[in-house]
């Protein structure tokens, strides 16, 4: 029961109303310009430092890639023997290899094959993964049972093994295939076993947002289930797949790497970092000639390393649990 | 003459955003005397859980202590080193914090969970430890608590998980207990019994108690002192029932006119029935329009537009073994009519299958078995594309949770368009006319159309639902849970507009709450349910003064500081 | 949970004959004579050649020699190499190497990532948990055939603190390298997940409480904070296991240890189809029973997640 008379330090005591003035409880900011989701994933984006590094990173990535000859004006192809497993010096910056190849000149030609494997098998994954991991998840029931054992029936085989069974079977068929030729067979198979993954992300994304009250509302309306999945569905599905993807880009460099240096990837004909690290394998033994393992694999670890920072970074910016704190 | 327990002084919290602070608390005071109870009101943002965190230094991520002094027990603890902080937390103040659901370790017994806290403050070890949790479950009026002990906090129902973090905050017998929204996340009856146990409890070990809630009715029913926070300031402080009789500032006296428990008293029911009046006319005119125009469904003018018959939904839940399931009967044989203009409430507690009902009638839902029927005609019988999209435009919902019920990638004006593009209707330069007028109606400026839903508050994205719901023109809007998210101040802003709007359109309501003190201000007829049954069945007048059936009673009183005579 | 237990390994039946079904094309389902390519340049009899066919079901239509495989299979009979072993010998010895190598190198990379991962959380932006982002970046962004070439020139070659290949005897201490070697990117991922999580949970309510309760410190990241976030870990950890094993093809290559990927590889490279087809079986089998596994292990962990 209340206190007929108040104690010390609980009388009435009202705020001059000056000092806590009322505020509106409806009012807009319309001074700032209005800001949608990518908007402000941008925003947030712009002020992370990780992100502007793997961007210069990358942009200087993509002109070696796509203007090698800005680099180098020596070929990677052609052999000085004599000068064979030299060390750097001024002009060959990154020395020769046993055959005596240009090293500096083999890392920036190398450039192609490693990255452009990596985004094509991404567009690819994410592309197949994503429409069938969003109609799994939309549809659900039978469409989602079928669906999720094939990618299950493709998941449970380990990538690397899955894919060096099907590079051999595809060396039979398609034997000279050459260099675009041998890239998209890496690109294929390292697609036919990464698909499931995007699968699951993405069913797990539309799952999420199929059950959120905006989609009832758009059903309410009357609009159709098509037109439901394509318009709210997915595209809020997409902040995960596109972490994912990103992430899993430089994964796939990894992993056309390792195939190539399992002897299995690209022919040896195509200048890659992958095939490089392999001859270069045989060429260091007992520690000297350290140069010409160091530059191709420090090359496809900057860009590994360029990918992952991005995709970290993208992860924050959309990453709505991140953006509360 | 008594010392105070605990006395705040001029309190200033900041949270640290990059290298500025942002103030969270500006200069509050307060003073708490042993045994007494003290309530911090305050809608979200104010502060006032701040507050009471920043008093045994928990406060989340970057918040500190700019300024200021905590006394607590004739001893500054302000700022304290790390183990004297430890030392009092537990044994001096206790915390019973806000949602039962998330505050209990999901994978420590209950029990155990209990027991760390008569060991840290070193009151019993061991098997005295384990008999003494038992007798404080008991206490906090747990049945069968030895067993309950050893068991999950899954295997709880909210109010047990509650009860027994009331245990733990009173498990080792502090001085004062910090209660933080003890009770806001429960359905109003166990809500009642809780804080009824928490009080007796607390008086019985003459603990002072430290409530913090944004209701006002509650705030005013438990304490004897009463401390009014808005934006970070303390407005208003004094004995809670003079606050609430003669409130001085003027935000104390917006907050006591718009808590729904409190003015629902006062509101005239002639209010409400100028509403209906206006509402009846307008709807009768605009239905004999549409059956006259429209052949597509036909029909004709009934005065129920909507009548739910024999309505029943079975969920089929899997079973023990596989191949098995188990029949969950959510909706059970709920039959109602919802006459032309007016509005019908639903109210239950959660699981009471209301919000299922609400479902069945959008047709976003099959009924297992019953119907639905819009102006006597079968909603399920509407098979033709055309029909079903001529029915669609006519009934509209508005959802719960003002963060969920818009596509955030959506701009307003596409949120609101899209009704309109999806029935085809008009030209671009038509429907953004359209558009203007609906965030006219709903009383948003038009400069809205070009943000986003991540832009707005709870408050104003709730009213672009309703702008988007009204782009149709519909004769029916279900309300579902509608305003249940929001802050006091807002949520009798949008019933105030609400009524507007059907006073002036003639809408039709089907109004889905947990809460039976909005009701009076909205509804018209009331449908009472539990576990999927419909319990009393009659008008909003009847409901409030002569209510039939137990389970009615039970939710009135529980509507908290619906006791409260206010002198008007 | 026996019901759950039977339930998931019906489920695991098409899965299994799918991914056998799928390798099994791969491998045979390709125009060019196995038996002509065994024997190169040597002229075979037709009388030979029929008999090797016939020995290798090859006389048959693919769908039967995919379903004598199978048959076969289910009682462990993996059928012999074109070099007239049983697969199942082939198999039997290599495996065991495999799972030792990969068991160890789970513990490697689950004791190091979950107390560096654990502490690099509780430090959140101090100079460890830098450095701990940047050393697992590192990990992952350079190829494991490249470390590992790196950590057996050093501690192989010129330290000479482990032996630089394994060879025939595959002891637990001569694989401690090559083990960390293939636990490395695992560590890499154990590390960051365990370091996320103990984040998160560090601002979850029920920690708070234990705070309020007056636990200290460190009884709270004890009992609450690491207890909770090692769920995610222990089943990635669970899954990890097969993708270890299979991963092991490269660590085996760089260290020459006689595993079932050294097995496998040889055999892709020879065109030895039963047995490059046996041994995915079986790591398929290995993926199918540790997902059960994991699941099972799940519910073991958290109270709340009951199998029916």
């Amino acid at each position: 029961m209340p206190d007929m008379t108040p104690l010390p330090g609980q009388t009435i005591y009202v705020a001059p109303a000056a000092d806590t003035p009322l505020e509106e409880t409806g009012t807009v900011d319309t001074s700032a310009p209005p800001e949608g989701q990518w908007k402000e994933a941008w925003k947030q984006l712009r002020s992370n430092w990780i992100f502007w590094v793997s961007a210069v990173l990358l942009v200087f990535i993509f002109i070696v890639v796509l203007f090698p000859g800005l680099f180098t004006d020596i070929n990677p192809r052609q052999a000085q023997l004599s000068r064979s497993l030299e060390g750097p010096s001024a002009g060959h910056w990154f020395g020769f290899d046993r055959q005596g190849y240009d090293v500096f000149s083999r890392v920036i030609y190398g450039a192609r094959a490693s990255v452009t494997v990596g985004i094509l098998t991404m567009l690819f994954v994410t592309f197949v993964g994503l429409l069938t991991g969003a109609i799994a998840g939309f549809y659900g029931k039978w469409t989602d049972t079928i669906i999720s054992r094939i990618a299950d029936v493709f998941f449970a085989i380990p990538l690397i093994l899955g894919a060096i069974v099907l590079l051999s079977s595809l060396n039979n068929v398609w034997s000279n295939r050459g260099y675009w030729g041998g890239v998209l067979a890496v690109v294929l198979v390292l697609a036919v076993f990464g698909w499931p993954q995007m699968t699951r992300i993405a069913r797990g994304a539309v799952l999420e947002i199929k059950s959120l009250e905006f989609i009832d509302a758009a059903r309410a309306i009357g609009a159709t289930r098509r037109s439901n999945l394509w318009r709210h569905v997915i595209p809020n599905s997409l902040a995960p797949v596109i972490v994912t993807a990103t992430v899993s880009l430089g994964v796939y460099i990894v992993a056309e790497a390792t195939l190539s240096f399992l002897g299995i990837g690209l022919p040896p004909s195509v200048v890659s970092w992958g095939n490089d690290i392999a001859a270069a394998q045989s060429q260091v033994r007992s520690g000297s000639n350290l140069h010409v393992l160091f530059f191709p694999a420090g090359a496809l670890a900057i860009t590994v390393l360029s990918f992952m920072l991005l995709g970290d970074a993208v992860r924050d910016a959309l990453d709505p649990k991140a953006k509360k704190s | 003459m008594t010392e105070p327990l605990l006395q705040i002084t001029d309190l200033q919290v900041a949270f640290r955003a990059g290298k500025t602070d942002i103030p969270a608390v500006r200069g509050a005071s307060l003073t708490v005397y042993p045994g007494q109870t003290v309530a911090i009101v305050g809608e979200s943002g104010s502060g006032k859980s701040t507050t009471a965190h920043a008093i045994i230094d928990l406060l989340p991520g970057t918040g500190h202590v700019t300024g200021g002094s905590i006394v607590f027990d004739g001893r500054d603890i302000t700022h304290l080193k790390r183990r004297e902080r430890e030392a009092i937390r537990g044994s001096q103040i206790g915390l019973v914090p806000q949602d039962p659901m998330s505050n209990l370790n999901p994978l420590v017994r209950v029990g155990s969970q209990i027991k760390e806290s008569l060991e840290a403050n070193g009151i019993a070890k061991g098997k005295a430890a384990d008999k003494r949790v038992v007798e404080l479950l008991e206490e906090a009026g747990l049945p069968d608590a030895a067993s309950r002990a050893r068991q999950f906090p899954h295997e709880y129902s909210g109010g047990m998980r509650q009860r027994a973090l009331i245990a733990m905050g009173l498990a080792a017998r502090p001085k004062l207990l910090i209660a933080d929204e003890p009770t806001s996340a429960l359905d109003v009856t166990v809500q009642k019994q809780i804080l009824d146990h928490l009080e007796t409890l607390t008086a019985d070990l003459g603990v002072a108690v430290l409530l913090i809630t944004h209701d006002l009715g509650l705030a005013a029913e438990r304490a004897d002192h009463l401390v009014v926070m808005y934006k970070g300031q303390v407005v208003e402080s004094g004995p809670a029932l003079q606050i609430l009789k003669n409130p001085q500032h003027p935000y104390s006296k917006r907050l006591i006119s718009s808590a729904p428990s409190l003015a629902s008293q006062r509101l005239t029911s002639q209010l409400r029935a100028e509403v209906r009046e206006s509402s009846v006319k307008t709807a009768g005119e605009i239905a004999a329009e549409v059956v006259a125009e429209d052949e597509l469904l036909g029909g004709e003018v009934t005065t129920a537009v909507v009548e739910a018959k024999n309505l029943t939904k079975v969920f089929k839940l899997p079973g023990g073994a596989p191949g098995r399931s188990i029949d969950f009967t959510a909706v059970d044989d709920v039959s109602f009519r919802l006459r032309r203009g007016t509005t019908t409430a639903i109210v239950g507690e959660s699981g009471s299958g209301k919000s299922t009902v609400a479902r069945m009638v959008l047709d976003l839902l099959e009924p297992t078995s019953g119907s639905v029927e819009f102006d006597g005609i079968d909603i399920t019988s509407l098979r033709d594309k055309k029909q079903q999209l001529a029915f669609r435009r006519r009934v509209q919902p508005v959802f719960q949770n003002p963060y969920a019920s818009l596509d955030p990638m959506y701009s307003i004006y596409r949120s609101i368009e899209e009704p309109l593009r999806t029935h085809k209707i008009g030209s671009d330069k038509e429907r953004e006319a359209k558009i203007r007028d609906l965030l006219d109606k709903v009383s948003l400026p038009s400069a809205v159309m070009r943000r986003f839903p991540s832009e707005l508050s709870g408050g104003q994205r709730q009213r672009v639902a309703i702008a988007r719901a009204l782009a149709l023109d519909p004769e029916v809007v279900i309300l579902d849970e509608a305003v249940s998210a929001l802050d006091v101040l807002v949520q009798a802003q949008i019933l105030t507009l609400l009524n507007d709007l059907q006073a002036e359109l003639g809408l039709s309501y089907l109004f889905i709450t947990h809460d039976l003190a909005v009701v009076r201000q909205i509804a018209d007829d009331v449908l009472v349910m539990q576990n999927g049954k419909v319990v009393e069945q009659a008008t909003v007048t009847e409901v409030f003064d002569r209510p039939r059936e137990e389970y009615t009673r039970k939710l009135l009183d529980a509507i908290p500081g619906g006791s409260i005579e206010l002198a008007s | 949970m026996w019901w759950y237990v039977g339930k998931r390994l019906l489920q695991a039946i098409p899965v299994v004959l799918g991914a056998t079904l799928l390798i099994y094309a791969m491998v045979f389902l390709q125009p060019g004579d196995p038996i002509l390519a065994l024997f190169g340049e040597k002229p075979v009899s037709e009388s030979v050649k029929a008999q090797l066919e016939a020995q290798y079901n090859l006389d048959q239509p693919f769908i039967v020699q995919w379903l004598l495989f199978l048959g076969g299979a289910l009682t462990g009979d993996f059928g012999l190499s074109y070099s007239g072993q049983p697969v199942a010998d082939l198999i039997g010895r290599a495996f065991p190497v495999t799972l030792k190598l990969a068991l160890m190198a789970l513990v490697i990379e689950a004791v190091l990532g979950i107390i560096a991962g654990f502490y690099a959380g509780l430090r959140r932006g101090k100079l460890f948990d830098s450095t701990m982002l940047v050393v697992s970046l590192l990990v992952i962004a350079v190829p494991i055939f490249v470390l590992g070439f790196m950590l057996q020139l050093v501690f192989g070659v010129q330290l000479q603190w482990a032996p630089a290949t394994v060879g025939g005897d595959a002891s637990i201490t001569r694989l401690i390298l090559p083990a960390t070697v293939l636990g490395l990117v695992s560590f890499a991922y154990v590390l960051r997940l365990t370091r996320t999580s103990v984040v998160e949970n560090l601002t979850a309510d029920h920690v708070r409480t234990a705070r309020a309760k007056g636990l200290s410190e460190s009884e709270v990241n004890r009992r609450h904070v690491l207890r909770n976030s090692l769920i995610p870990v222990v089943t990635f950890l669970g899954a990890d296991l097969g993708t270890l094993m299979a991963g092991a093809i490269v660590t085996e290559g760089i260290f020459n240890i006689p595993g079932i990927g050294n097995l496998a590889y040889q055999a892709v490279l020879r065109g030895e189809g039963p047995t490059v087809v046996s041994v995915v079986t079986v790591m398929v089998l290995v993926y199918v029973v540790m997902s059960l596994l994991v699941d099972l292990l799940y519910a073991a962990l958290d109270p709340r997640i009951r199998y029916a």
